[in-house]
């Protein structure tokens, strides 16, 4: 059915139509959807016909585009809302400061921190170097937006097997080694570029990723209490300000293709949707804007991420009571010839909105331009809520605010799916030793060390990384829990930064997987020192409009919102991704978590890596068995549906007795339970600190020696307590502690009755350190 | 003069990342450092009260990042932008025998501009040296180790103990120093006459080594060069990073003392009290 004649070209000195939707069929609706690519389904195009009909006019096509940008999935959670209201937005504290573009704590008396993660996956997908850039790009502005100085940046990444062989590769589908490539180097020439240190993530590798890699990008700020801004403008009468990188014809319709399939057409045909990202343009973009803003000058902001300046004037405006009026004219370009709608809704990078007082104007401009950015004032606020645009003298625009950003609302089926579920238990068979399995548990691609990564990020930048991501005697690196940061010159208040995700888990039982998450985030925490204090969550799963993939979603966002409310943890901002899926399917369900805790004193920090002969090595936290997802059952082809579960007072005390145990100095070196289990944890700490340890597991308890070992039970750590202070350990009935062996040698044994393995550290060290260097060196 | 006097310049422009942190060892040490954007030096778009004068300083720090992005060579673009305003002031302050720190970034600017290794006169006309891809041909962020080499010429070493080694980490993607492959031999033997290599990269045993211990495969394992008078100091790895113990990446395993770097800036600082 043609649409052409919907469409009424306007009499004005550039390209301007009114869509006639009075007469439309519902064919033709859809129709319409699809050619001005903003994916509205059918009953929002009604209520957008309904809206104008009761009016008495037509949209112009730059309304029209709006409207699409306003209620995708990207920005109104259309899908998720209704869950997260119901599970997360409820936990709350005196510490919340805001909850806008980042949620913002309050960090000490005088300051606050803002915290932030997104996903940025599809582009990504489509041009890994690129996607991952801007992905962190965009993060910087959250933080930046509420007046805090971005301290940290985090970088979670899934992708398919590196050894996936070319003949599996779907059609249209980049490989995943040429994906971790891209996107290593995108965050690596971007982030060193900002000079924000890069000090947490994470690397997961499964089948599920390869048609749809993962990449969140998470970022932390610190700001003078008194600095913080709002996202909102103060009242009528300021003058919007739009600073930062020129207007171009990229990044047109980037949430529309963030709230779609991926398919083989992406590459194609959403190339043009992937912006491309400047860091020399974002740098002294943080340099001004910090500057204005600490001067007293701006009186909110916020940036242009997700639908551009389409999103950004209406609820800008619209969060400080008032409404807006634009002249497109005035925003400055990459090339001419753009059409209004496209200079509205593009997502070119490194963009922010500033609201400013009439009196502050060219303040802020001269700041602006001694750091050489674009700053141009491109409307006002007026009381009325409405947003009206001017392009070259034609009014293009008008609509209601109320209207605009009321995107809709949906509480769309779910159920579990009954196919595909195991509920069988395939247990391996038991061995006389494990020396094999723990070392080839160490090398497999979701444990083994992530230097290759690591050390491409500049983790250092800003001189405030106390703890690093990599830990150990000098030449002797290994995996720490959390990174800290020391944000304030004048305290020894730290802040401590830890990222956690288990896909595993969470595919086989969503609500006990999603627990698990916040459980890691905190035990990762605790094991540097720090007391939980923050959460803020990326959700990634697959189509929402597809019952079984809500259901995950729902389940895993119940069991979050259970333990972070049961420790009183707040979730002040988060972001949900949906349609995380490709032809081959969805990705595993992942949610990924970004917590932040607070260190007393970071003189006080420990580290993972083993400190000295003699001293005692403690497990702290019930072992059971629980092999659900755990690595080993994966690397042997086994299956369980019991899935660790959280008992969230043995997390509490157990987050208790680790962080007091290391403020009286007791503890010594800490590292958290997970991937691989007790060995693994253990092994990593040999390696770290260049020496062995004697250890018998037979206080844990009556189980088979491979659940001991490799479990993957919640909320425990293993913790090296200084020789003779081992009374200073604190005590708690609600979780156990138990003495398990003694540092020092050069081998790692482990007994329960008989010996379950004995390896020297130089070759956990070799099994450890080379498979990533091996496959993408 | 002393050193609550002391004016400390320290420059930056777009991509220039690391100055807070060179800021803030210069004011921990009772100095007065002020971060000056290079357009306040050349009076460009700035008011009067912005205005800033190289001559009123007495001491100079290019710091690391990625000067204007640093898409041409390392350090190119801030050197060339330096040379077409400035050649003058910059000359005539490293005669006067102010010094001049330039870290990583700031390194690769010095090199660029001529002002090191310059071994004949001040500033070399064209660039002697070039500090090129590393081997890895990655940003590499490593701790490093680094024994002091230098005979007492450079002032930012004075009170570091001879073929002591310090732990001063690196991060930087361009760091390997190469000379003319045809002049390299003489040129290694010159500099080391003239006493201008300060820092080495070697192993814990203190050693030259090679990757990792080397970063970045330079030349003759050299991490940080003079000027023939000893006042121009670049070096690839942050002294600034480590002014305190506690951002030593093993500092947990020995929290006592003070950081590595701090030396570098109680030596400038301790130079110019007696000197200016």
């Amino acid at each position: 059915m043609s649409t052409t004649d919907l469409y009424i070209r306007q009499r004005a000195p550039f390209e301007l139509s009114e869509v006639n939707l009075s007469e439309c069929t519902d064919e033709q609706l859809m129709e319409i959807s699809r050619e001005s690519g903003t994916g509205l389904s059918l009953e929002e195009m009604q209520a957008i016909r309904g809206h104008f009909v009761e009016r008495g006019r037509h949209p112009t096509d730059v309304e029209l585009q709006s409207i699409g940008q306003a209620w995708s999935e990207h920005c109104c959670y259309k899908s998720s809302k209704v869950f997260l209201r119901e599970y997360v937005f409820g936990i709350d504290n005196r510490q919340v400061i805001d909850r806008g573009d980042a949620g913002v704590m309050e960090f000490d008396k005088d300051h606050a921190y803002a915290l932030r993660i997104e996903s940025h996956n599809h582009p990504s997908a489509v041009e890994p170097y690129g996607g991952a850039a801007t992905g962190i790009g965009g993060i910087l502005r959250d933080v930046l937006c509420m007046g805090a100085r971005p301290i940290a940046l985090v970088d979670p990444l899934f992708f398919g097997p590196l050894n996936l062989s070319s003949a599996k590769l779907p059609e249209g589908i980049k490989h995943p080694k040429y994906l971790l490539g891209g996107v290593v180097a995108g965050i690596r020439d971007y982030g060193n570029r900002v000079g924000v240190p890069t000090v947490s993530g994470g690397l997961w590798f499964d089948e599920s990723y390869v048609g749809n890699c993962l990449v969140n990008v998470g970022c932390v700020g610190i700001a003078d209490k008194r600095n913080v801004r709002r996202n909102a403008v103060r009242g009528p009468g300021d003058v919007l300000v739009l600073v930062g990188g020129r207007t171009g014809r990229d990044g047109i319709h980037g949430v529309t293709f963030a709230s779609a399939v991926l398919t083989e057409e992406s590459e194609t045909e959403s190339r043009g949707a992937v912006q491309l990202g400047d860091p020399i343009m974002k740098e002294p973009v943080m340099h001004a804007v910090l500057e204005a803003n600490e001067k007293g000058l701006v009186n909110g902001m916020k940036d242009l991420g997700g639908g551009g300046l389409s999103c950004v004037v209406g609820e800008i405006a619209l969060a400080g009571g008032c409404g807006a009026e634009v002249d497109l004219t005035k925003v400055p370009l990459k090339e001419e010839g753009l059409a209004p709608w496209e200079i509205w809704v593009s997502e070119s990078q490194e963009r922010m909105m500033l609201s400013v007082s009439r009196r502050n104007v060219d303040k802020v401009l001269h700041i602006f331009k001694l750091w050489d950015v674009p700053a141009t004032p491109v409307g006002g606020t007026i009381k009325e809520k409405r947003v009206r645009l001017y392009y070259e003298g034609v009014k293009v625009f008008d609509l209601e605010l109320d209207f605009l950003t009321a995107g809709p609302e949906y509480c769309r089926p779910c159920s579990a799916s009954r196919a595909g579920r195991r509920t069988k238990e395939r247990v391996p068979k038991a061995r006389a030793r494990y020396d094999r399995v723990m070392l080839k548990l160490l090398s497999d691609h979701n444990i083994c060390n992530r230097d290759w990564v690591i050390r491409q990020y500049d983790h250092e930048v800003r001189a405030n990384t106390v703890i690093k991501p990599l830990q150990g005697r000098v030449g002797h690196w290994t995996h720490g829990d959390a990174t800290v940061i020391k944000p304030v010159e004048e305290s020894f208040r730290g802040l401590a930064i830890a990222t956690a995700s288990n896909p595993f888990a969470v595919g086989i039982d969503p609500y006990r997987g999603g627990k698990g998450c916040v459980d890691e985030a905190c035990r990762n925490l605790a094991a540097a020192g720090a007391r939980p204090h923050s959460l803020t969550d990326c959700l990634n799963f697959g189509n929402p409009e597809k019952p079984d993939r809500l259901w995950q979603f729902r389940e895993t966002v119940r069991g979050m919102g259970e333990v972070a409310g049961g420790l009183d943890i707040p979730i002040p901002s988060g972001n949900v991704s949906f349609y995380n899926e490709s032809p081959k399917g969805p990705v595993l369900p992942t949610p990924v978590v970004l917590g932040c805790g607070i260190v007393r004193d970071i003189r006080k920090c420990v580290t993972s890596e083993l400190k000295g002969e003699g001293n005692s090595v403690f497990v702290i936290g019930r072992t059971c068995k629980e092999m659900g997802a755990s690595s080993y059952y994966r690397i042997t082809k086994s299956h369980s549906p019991r899935v660790p579960d959280v008992d969230i007072d043995a997390l509490r005390a157990g987050v208790d007795i680790v962080a007091r145990g290391i403020e009286r100095g007791a503890i010594v070196s800490c590292h958290d339970i997970s991937d691989g289990g007790l060995a693994t944890a253990l092994s990593e700490m040999c390696i770290g600190g260049d020496i062995g340890a004697d250890v018998d597991l037979s206080g844990l308890g009556r189980m088979r020696g491979d659940v001991k070992l490799f479990s993957e039970s919640n909320s425990r750590w293993v913790a090296e307590v200084r020789k003779g202070r081992e009374r200073q350990l604190p005590k708690d009935r609600r979780t156990t502690a138990v003495r398990i062996g003694t540092v020092g040698g050069d081998c790692l044994r482990l007994r329960s009755g008989r010996t379950l393995a004995d390896v020297r550290v130089s070759s956990l060290a070799k099994a450890f350190n080379e498979p990533l260097w091996r496959s993408v060196g | 003069m002393k050193i609550s006097d002391a004016r400390v310049c320290v420059l930056r422009i777009e991509g220039t990342n690391c100055e807070e942190e060179s800021f803030q060892c210069f004011r921990r040490l009772g100095a007065k450092p002020e971060k000056v954007h290079l357009k306040q030096l050349t009076g460009t778009d700035v008011t009067s009260d912005e205005k800033r004068s190289l001559p009123d300083y007495h001491i100079l720090v290019i710091p690391g990042g990625f000067s204007a992005g640093d898409y041409v060579r390392a350090g190119a673009i801030l050197a060339a932008r330096l040379k077409s305003r400035l050649s003058q002031d910059l000359a005539e302050f490293v005669r006067e025998g102010k010094p001049v720190l330039g870290i990583c970034n700031g390194f690769q600017v010095l090199v660029e501009t001529g002002l090191l290794p310059a071994t004949s006169g001040v500033m070399a006309a064209v660039p002697e040296a070039v500090l090129g891809t590393n081997d890895s041909a990655r940003f590499e962020c490593r701790p490093t180790l680094l024994k002091k080499v230098n005979r007492g010429l450079c002032v930012f070493t004075s009170i570091i103990s001879d073929d002591r080694i310090s732990l001063i980490p690196s991060a930087h993607a361009e760091g390997k120093l190469m000379f003319p492959l045809d002049r390299e031999k003489g040129m290694l033997r010159e500099l080391d006459d003239n006493d201008q290599i300060v820092f080495k990269y070697v192993d814990p045993r203190g050693r030259l080594a090679g990757y990792p211990w080397c970063p970045n495969g330079s030349t003759g394992n050299i991490a940080g060069l003079c000027n023939r008078d000893g006042n121009v100091f670049g070096l690839m790895p942050h002294p600034e990073r480590v002014f305190f113990r506690f951002t030593h990446p093993d500092w947990p395993r020995s929290p006592d003392g003070a950081g590595d770097g701090r030396p570098v800036f109680e030596s400038v600082l301790r130079y110019i009290s007696k000197k200016l």
